[in-house]
């Protein structure tokens, strides 16, 4: 076996299908190839052959993998990621925080890869290197929340369970009559952390996803459709290993400076992301605002709603960490309403996504009978009551264990046909959605969660509705509000000032459409710093690798990517290069994967392609704030994706013809092995 | 008793306390032995801690406790980081010089649903007059006087000592013989005992000797080692029922954790 720092050097495979698990352990070269997380969530994806197009992500053959890094732990702020194919056919890749990390390094595994399909609800208990497949009937069709708290009750170490020794006469006697033993024990403490799907992933949405912590999330590209197919409720770990460290005193040393750096982050520690709204958001243009419509209202007033004094006055009970981690950034909120509907809830913030997508988006913040051009006319009943709206629709979103970036943009979408006429109530089951209803919000939730009527088609996401949608009525308008990139929902940053995201950004993220790329300030410099781009993503794939989270790796820097993680490694020739390389393999290979995997043969027709991007970018000028009447790239979409789009695939070493990495590029990158075939067969 | 004479006693009798020679308990009944009020005792006795605050802050404390504040607790653990290591440290040395072990730390932030619990020994005893002992529950239940307090001057310093508890673990019988305190604890008052992930001993807070490692390492001041003020007993719940007191007053909401 591996000795190892920073890693056990051990990956559990478990086969839902026979019941069996198994132990894979990488060598060496692996880990310092892949580092984890992202990386080495990709490398397993394409070795077990599932980049090919007839593998499907919903099938038994798809492989979900829960991963950590060499810095998920004990350490600043580690993070998990889930790397399988998504439902949409493309990489499955995303991230979430929370102590359940941690609990699967102490544990001693680098991850968990889940093949096959149970027969049974089942879910996965796994204390230390002991990993049990328990009935998971009970929980079924429970919400994320009650299926989190009564699996975790399940799951105790051998530390924590003991038999009942004690007898009346082990105590002294006056106290033996007071208070006999009752032989009741043991049982009140939770150590064990849990990721679990809700209704959602059950029922097969392909956006779907899987929670931790009541409202932690994997939250993008369907990750708990991917469990659900497989009849897996949830993954319950405790771990009592603890965690290995090269040089730990330099490690606990490096540790303390960051966590001090973060003490002093005012920004994250006062509202985490809802500070956004306000700050930056309505000002550059980037609020969601009617499907994309708006992307500031014209009047401030009507902003403040969702802003974070506002919310945090309103509602902030508390603040709540990852492991580590001094910035705090989530807030878990009490909802006090005279609808009951809303009365009651309890939820995490909203944070900026949620303020954008099932805030702004789906139009809750206007008065009835205005337009975000207009002055607010509402009363500040109305704004409390517009912003418990917002934690509503979240905690909806959750507790179904549903990814709302996708879930918002849909119904922001259903509401913008509506308003247009271009649907009727008839084809949406007799669903009425104007903006900011929080019925009808309501109800289209329903019926994508348990996949109900129109439900089975709003289940397959916006794009897919659209299509739907577009076919049904015979009208390809219909397609010019759909407001994604590569048939994902475009997440709460808009394209159109330059201010937030480079339309370039989103149109050669790999994992489509995402908002969390790296290398955003590079995209927006005119003239675009193609080098600094790719660097930043690829130093922001590496991270994923790691894994720590995006909110840090500013206070990270050079000390904690390289200084931390050679002190827990004990690589002393680990260097920047080779930490940029492990991002730019991850890059190449999820390109690769996405292209084949989709059967891609032309990518400038199918995929890398305007046709592929809401028109609405480049040829709606913006109708408000101080950016008003610009377009995405100055509507010029030749530009961007005939001249830029070139430019950055031969930045990466990609064939400026097709985005496909260059032979030579992959034996550089030490993958031509695995990625080579895969890149012929799209070259020829 | 000439008021002169008593005064030079308190003032005898508050700078022993202040060194950690005698403990709280046995100040306050010195001091009400010479006929002090018990409220007024007190009041005497908060203003000798405060004052053994301001000489040295780093100077070990007696009759202390840590209390936590769930409303500035974000659950992020550097507590536990910091107990484990020091702990692992002095049990297990070998297996310190490149791990941590969070099962070594005898403070364990817990996370249930939107509330974090910080689990830590609330030092409960058991009462004279109502149950025949002034033990601790969990020091009257071990068969083998393992668990035990460590006078002042005794103990390893920034460890053990100042009155607090530890386990003695040549004598502890382990977790898979045993557990009687684990049992008591968790049965009748809170869960202040785990057991170490190497031989199944016993482990009880032992406040570092009077300045925990913990409340040095909380970020965000969220831990407090302050003067006892009540019996333990009353502070002490279960991880999973403290956190339902906490989730009904932080949300309003009743719930099963």
């Amino acid at each position: 076996m591996n000795n190892f720092y920073g890693f056990t050097g051990k990956i559990a495979r478990i086969d839902l299908s026979s019941g069996s698990v198994t132990t894979i352990t990488p060598p060496e070269e692996v880990y310092r190839k892949y580092l984890g997380g992202w990386a080495m969530g990709m490398y397993f994806l394409i070795k077990e052959g599932l980049a090919e197009p007839d593998k499907q992500a919903l099938g038994p053959d798809n492989m979900l993998q829960l991963l950590v890094g060499p810095v998920t732990g004990i350490a600043p702020n580690p993070r998990t990621a889930i790397v399988t194919k998504s439902p949409y056919g493309f990489n499955c890749i995303t991230f979430c925080g929370g102590q359940g990390g941690a609990n699967l390094k102490f544990a001693g595994w680098d991850g968990l890869q889940i093949v096959g399909k149970a027969d049974k609800p089942v879910y996965l208990a796994v204390i230390d290197d002991h990993i049990e497949i328990r009935s998971a009937e009970a929980f079924w069709g429970m919400g994320t929340e009650e299926a989190e708290i009564e699996m975790r009750k399940n799951v105790l170490a051998p530390l924590e369970v003991s038999g009942s020794t004690l007898a009346e006469s082990d105590m002294i006697k006056k106290w033996a009559k007071l208070r006999p033993p009752r032989k009741q024990g043991i049982g009140g403490k939770r150590l064990a952390s849990a990721w679990v799907i809700g209704p959602a992933g059950e029922n097969g949405v392909w956006f779907a996803n899987m929670v931790t912590e009541g409202a932690r999330a994997h939250g993008r590209y369907g990750s708990g459709a991917v469990a659900g197919s497989k009849n897996l409720k949830g993954i319950v770990v405790r771990g009592t290993r603890g965690q290995k460290f090269a040089d730990k005193q330099k490690f606990l040393r490096l540790m303390n400076n960051i966590q001090k750096r973060e003490g002093k982050s005012h920004f994250w520690r006062t509202y985490g992301t809802a500070g956004a709204s306000t700050r930056e958001a309505n000002i550059v243009g980037g609020y969601p605002i009617r499907n994309w419509q708006w992307e500031s209202w014209a009047d401030p007033k009507t902003v403040k709603t969702l802003s974070g004094p506002f919310v945090d006055q309103l509602s902030f009970a508390r603040k709540q960490a990852c492991p580590g981690c001094a910035l705090h950034c989530m807030y878990p909120a009490r909802v006090t309403s005279e609808n009951p509907l809303l009365d009651q809830t309890i939820t995490d913030m909203p944070d900026w996504e949620a303020m954008g997508m099932v805030g702004g988006n789906i139009g809750y913040l206007e008065a009835t009978g205005t337009d975000p051009g207009d002055p607010y006319t509402g009363t500040f009943d109305d704004m409390t009551e517009n912003a418990s709206k917002t934690q509503y629709t979240t905690w909806l979103s959750d507790n179904a264990g549903m990814d709302f970036i996708e879930g918002g943009a849909l119904v922001g979408l259903l509401m913008e046909l509506r308003q247009r006429a271009l649907v009727e109530p008839a084809d949406l089951d007799g669903i009425d959605p104007g903006w900011g209803d929080l019925e009808s919000v309501k109800a289209i939730f329903e019926k994508i969660i348990y996949r109900k009527g129109i439900g089975r088609i709003l289940g397959k996401g916006v794009y897919e509705t659209a299509r739907y949608l577009s076919k049904k009525k015979d009208n390809g308008a219909i397609m010019d509000y759909c407001m994604t990139g590569k048939r994902y929902a475009q997440p709460a940053h808009g394209t159109r000032s330059n201010h937030d995201r480079n339309a370039l950004d989103y149109v050669t993220v790999v994992r489509p459409c995402e908002h969390t790329g790296g290398g955003s300030a590079a995209f927006r410099k005119t003239p675009i710093d193609y080098e600094g781009a790719v660097e930043g993503q690829n130093l922001n794939a590496a991270i994923n690798s790691m894994i720590y989270c995006l909110f840090a790796s500013g206070f990270w820097g050079d000390e904690g990517n390289l200084e931390l993680l050679k002190a827990v490694t004990g690589w002393s020739d680990f260097n920047k290069k080779a930490l940029l390389e492990v991002g730019e393999r991850a890059y190449a290979l999820s390109r690769l994967f996405n292209l084949r995997s989709q059967n891609i043969k032309e990518p400038r027709e199918e995929w890398d392609s305007p046709k592929m991007f809401p028109g609405r970018w480049f040829k709606e000028p913006l109708p408000t704030g101080p950016f008003k009447g610009k377009t995405a790239f100055d509507g010029d979409i030749a530009r961007l994706f005939d001249e830029s789009l070139p430019k950055y695939w031969k930045q990466r070493g990609w064939s400026p013809d097709r985005g496909i990495p260059e032979k030579e590029k992959l034996e550089k990158l030490d993958i031509a092995q695995i990625a080579e075939d895969i890149a012929a067969k799209l070259r020829s | 008793m000439d008021n002169g004479n008593q005064k030079e006693q308190i003032s005898e009798l508050k700078s022993q306390f202040q060194k950690g020679a005698i403990s709280r308990r046995e100040f306050l009944r010195m001091l009400t032995a010479l006929g002090i009020s018990v409220s007024a005792a007190g009041v005497f006795m908060d203003a000798a801690a405060a004052a053994s605050d301001k000489t040295d802050d780093s100077e070990p404390k007696s009759g202390y406790t840590i209390l936590f504040d769930p409303a500035k607790c974000t659950g992020c653990m550097a507590c536990a980081v910091a107990c484990a290591e020091k702990h692992m440290k002095a049990i297990a040395p070998e297996e310190a010089r490149h791990t941590i072990n969070l099962e070594f730390s005898r403070i364990r932030p817990m996370r249930f649903q939107f509330v974090d619990f910080v689990n830590v020994c609330q030092y409960c005893e058991l009462i004279k007059w109502a149950e025949g002992s002034e033990q601790h529950p969990c020091e009257a239940v071990c068969p083998t006087a393992a668990l035990h307090r460590v006078k002042a001057g005794d103990g390893e310093e920034g460890l053990t000592g100042m009155g607090y508890m530890t386990v003695d673990r040549d004598r502890c019988l382990g977790i898979n013989d045993c557990g009687r305190c684990l049992e008591v604890c968790e049965e009748q008052f809170g869960s202040g005992i785990s057991f170490d992930p190497i031989e199944g001993k016993a482990q009880v807070c032992t406040r570092c000797g009077g300045d925990p490692e913990c409340v040095k390492a909380c970020p965000e001041g969220a831990l407090a080692f302050i003067p006892v003020q009540v019996n333990g007993r009353y502070y002490a719940n279960s991880p999973d029922h403290a956190a339902e007191l906490l989730y009904k007053k932080m949300f309003n909401v009743e719930r099963e954790l």
